[in-house]
């Protein structure tokens, strides 16, 4: 009786909830102090810096348009504005970015950070060399593409773990090819933008990003409240 | 964006309330005959190369155009055109917008306050002011991030305070006033965006209960405290005295009956050794008692001694001549006591090392016992040694040549004050101390002194020695060490007797038999040494910390007050008792 009871407890334990996002260990090499990260706090924290780099290209833009451009009204409603990312074809509503899979969800989000890696980079040496710009916005210019590397990588990391998971099939696209994820006329059109639809184009981007991956967590990993 | 041109029809306002849909108000300005519904059209179009389309949806009463979610392109430059209904574009101009920078949250509900605190005087609370983000704005899912405003003022007043809330859904209001009533609204924007919406609905606060009696508890209890405390100091105050005797034992300090210690506190070393030297006496050199008890400081030695000055320069005569110079001088009677005299000691290096040859200059009486008929030996003075009583051998630190060799004292405690000397060469020292006198280089060594065993008619006499050598304690029986002044005893004048010569017994280590000097009732001036300084100047300390003493300077030549090394510049220094404090400012 006492070996069934033991077996019984062990099958209670092993007996794993349907609840997928289980944490699974990261740190396959061994090491001591690696520590397990289940999905949904990898989703809280790449989606924690989504949040701060949207608030950071806000703050950017607006300090743009009061430092070179006052006459703000005439300029915002401009409507010619192209992105160097507006070839990459993102869900533009709430709706239409749930109905997405979330393979492409994910491939969506990555192309958009992989696009915006050049553009930060010249765009911190172009404000590095304005007089005028305080050191303050340039030194935030740095810190955006920090900031997009570090969400990027972040990205990449719960792709790679959704897929070890089986949440998600595996990627269309390599993770880390770049080049494939854009497609081939979108990389110089960035240097044909100007400083302000850069920023304007960077802070729409980021609201994206964001947006995208609250509703991808939101699939991927059940909330109550989702 | 409107033209310059008088209240042509127009776009009042493009919102979104929760970023998925968006509305459109227009107002036709000027031109009233296009009031009607119907009359203007609203087009709209995203991407600049794409047709124009008609408005999904119309609220004419409100002049209003609504877009759903399916007609709603987020993160897309959307431009709307009012067009007539002949479908005759009367602007020019667009209004374009991206439907994420035109999203105004509805504001929050189920605003409330709880109370969170009340200040111990009742004077002020804190508030805890919840609410719910809005049910349009999908938060749950994370669509929409707010941020929140609240603000509040008095109910009299104008001014709002506005506080700003990033994240949660509570905000804690802090300093209300009591007894007045406090307004509060909310209204949300997304975050890291810069549109309100409205604001919700005002709540008031204000506090029923005025808690009245709970606040008095505090205060009562806190000036009970405070006049316990009060109470408590002023007993404190009043009792000091008797306190501090309880809680910090006076202790005992070292006195020298004659000097003040506030003086040597002070260090006035000028004065002190004026004093001590005699100088506030006239022409003798007797310091100034005005106790019982004469200090005797140090005995100058060895008129033989060829380190000397001049002064001394001769043998048994010299010593015969400085006790006959000291007999010459009045001395006024302390204590029974005609005279007092010092006897400056000297360290002596041809001496070192030949401790059985020495020459006592210090009297040293080896009677145990206070005979007033004991004599006072003085170095080379044959005669002294015929003065013991009882046959007993003299110390064997006395000279037995002629030469007055000075005797190390070892030991010594304090000062004695030889108040005379007599003729035969006895030393009448001052009662009150005990003399502590090494015999042999042996006993010498490591002699403690037992000031305890003395009797009380016994004194001390301190021997200040000047040590050049500054070796200490050697098998060399002339390094002397300067002795702790202990104390003084008062030799009651009839416990001495009729004596030829005051005596003072001399109390050593144990090997030792107290010498006894007894004090010489009727001094005669023939009898009685000249003053000699009573006190010797510390010339410095030496490596070991002994004291090398100087005899004070003269004060006169007439008074015959022989500076223990002549040679040695003698500066201001204090003589006599050596109080710690003073022994840190003399340098080594």
């Amino acid at each position: 009786g006492w070996s069934f009871a033991w077996l019984g407890a062990l099958c209670l334990v092993l007996r794993t909830p349907t609840d997928t996002v289980r944490a699974a260990p990261i740190c396959d090499n061994g090491q001591a102090s690696c520590q397990v990260l289940s999905l949904a706090d990898l989703f809280d924290r790449v989606i924690q810096h989504s949040s701060r780099m949207h608030g950071m290209s806000n703050d950017l833009h607006s300090q743009f348009e009061q430092y070179f451009l006052p006459s703000r009204n005439h300029i915002s409603n401009r409507v010619n504005r192209n992105c160097h990312t507006s070839g990459i074809l993102t869900p533009n509503g709430k709706e239409n970015a749930q109905r997405l899979a979330g393979e492409e969800l994910t491939e969506v989000i990555l192309k958009l950070l992989w696009a915006w890696r050049d553009p930060l980079w010249h765009f911190h040496q172009s404000m590095a060399h304005h007089d005028d710009f305080n050191s303050f916005s340039s030194n935030k210019a740095l810190v955006m593409g920090d900031l997009v590397h570090e969400l990027r990588t972040g990205v990449e990391k719960v792709a790679e773990k959704m897929q070890n998971l089986g949440i998600i099939s595996n990627l269309v696209n390599g993770l880390r090819s770049p080049e494939q994820l854009l497609p081939s006329p979108v990389r110089p059109q960035w240097s044909l933008m100007n400083d302000y639809d850069l920023l304007f184009c960077l802070r729409r981007d980021s609201n994206k990003v964001q947006s995208y991956l609250k509703i991808l967590k939101c699939r991927i990993v059940p909330e109550n409240d989702c | 964006m409107t033209s310059s041109a008088p209240s042509s029809p127009h776009f009042t306002a493009c919102v979104s309330r929760d970023q998925a849909t968006f509305r459109c108000w227009w107002s036709e300005g000027s031109f009233h005959n296009l009031s009607q519904p119907g009359a203007l059209r609203v087009f709209y179009r995203y991407k600049k190369n794409s047709p124009w389309k008609e408005c999904p949806e119309y609220i004419h009463s409100n002049k209003e155009c609504f877009f759903d979610s399916n007609h709603t392109t987020i993160w897309t430059s959307c431009c709307v055109q009012l067009r007539s209904h002949d479908n005759v574009t009367y602007f020019n101009t667009e209004h374009c917008f991206s439907v994420e920078n035109i999203v105004r949250p509805d504001p929050p509900v189920a605003v409330n306050w709880t109370l969170l605190g009340v200040s111990p005087y009742g004077l002020h609370y804190d508030v805890i002011v919840t609410w719910d983000p809005p049910a349009s704005a999908d938060v749950s899912m994370g669509w929409m991030s707010l941020a929140y405003e609240v603000q509040y003022r008095r109910w009299n007043s104008s001014e709002w305070t506005v506080v700003e809330v990033q994240g949660g859904t509570q905000q804690t209001l802090y300093g209300l006033n009591v007894e007045e009533e406090y307004e509060v609204h909310i209204r949300s924007r997304m975050k890291a965006f810069t549109k309100f919406g409205g604001y919700s609905d005002s709540i008031f606060i204000q506090l029923a209960n005025y808690p009245g009696r709970e606040s008095i508890f505090p205060v009562a209890l806190v000036l009970g405290i405070l006049a316990v405390v009060i109470l408590l100091m002023l007993l404190l105050f009043s009792q000091q005295q008797r306190l501090t005797l309880l809680l910090l034992p006076p202790v005992p300090t070292p006195k020298i009956k004659g000097i003040d210690s506030e003086m040597l506190k002070k260090g006035k070393f000028e004065e002190l050794n004026f004093i001590l030297s005699g100088g506030g006496m006239g022409s003798s050199c007797t310091p100034l008692f005005y106790q019982d008890e004469p200090l005797v400081d140090c005995i100058e030695l060895d008129p033989l001694d060829p380190a000397d000055t001049g002064d001394k320069g001769g043998q048994s005569s010299e010593a015969q001549r400085l006790i006959g110079g000291r007999q010459a001088s009045g001395r006024p009677t302390v204590g029974g006591l005609s005279h007092t005299l010092s006897f400056c000691d000297e360290d002596d290096d041809s001496v070192v090392g030949d401790p059985p040859n020495q020459d006592a200059l210090w009297t040293l009486l080896t009677t145990p016992s206070p005979s007033p008929t004991s004599a006072l030996l003085l170095p080379g003075q044959p005669e002294l040694k015929q003065g013991f009583p009882g046959g007993r051998d003299p110390d064997p630190s006395l000279a037995h040549d002629g030469a007055p060799r000075p005797q190390a004292w070892l030991n010594t405690d304090f000062y004695a004050q030889v108040s005379d000397v007599m003729p035969s060469g006895g030393v009448v020292l001052s009662p009150g101390q005990q003399l502590r006198a090494q015999e042999s280089t042996a006993a010498r060594e490591g002699q403690k002194e037992k000031e305890e065993e003395e009797p009380e008619q016994q004194f001390q006499l301190v021997v200040m020695a000047a040590d050049p050598v500054g070796d200490g304690y050697t098998t060399d029986a002339m390094n002397w060490q300067t002795g702790v002044v202990n104390g003084y005893h008062t030799l009651p004048a009839e416990s001495v007797g009729d004596v030829i010569a005051p005596s003072v017994a001399v109390k050593s280590a144990e090997d030792y038999q107290p010498s006894y000097i007894l004090p010489d009732a009727s001094p005669t001036p023939a009898r009685y040494l000249p003053p000699v300084s009573d006190y010797t100047i510390v010339q410095e300390v030496d490596y070991q910390h002994s004291l090398i003493l100087n005899p004070p300077p003269p004060q006169a030549p007439a008074h015959q007050c022989l500076p223990l090394h002549p040679l040695k510049p003698l500066t201001p220094m204090p003589v006599g008792y050596i109080t710690p404090d003073l022994l840190g400012s003399i340098t080594p």
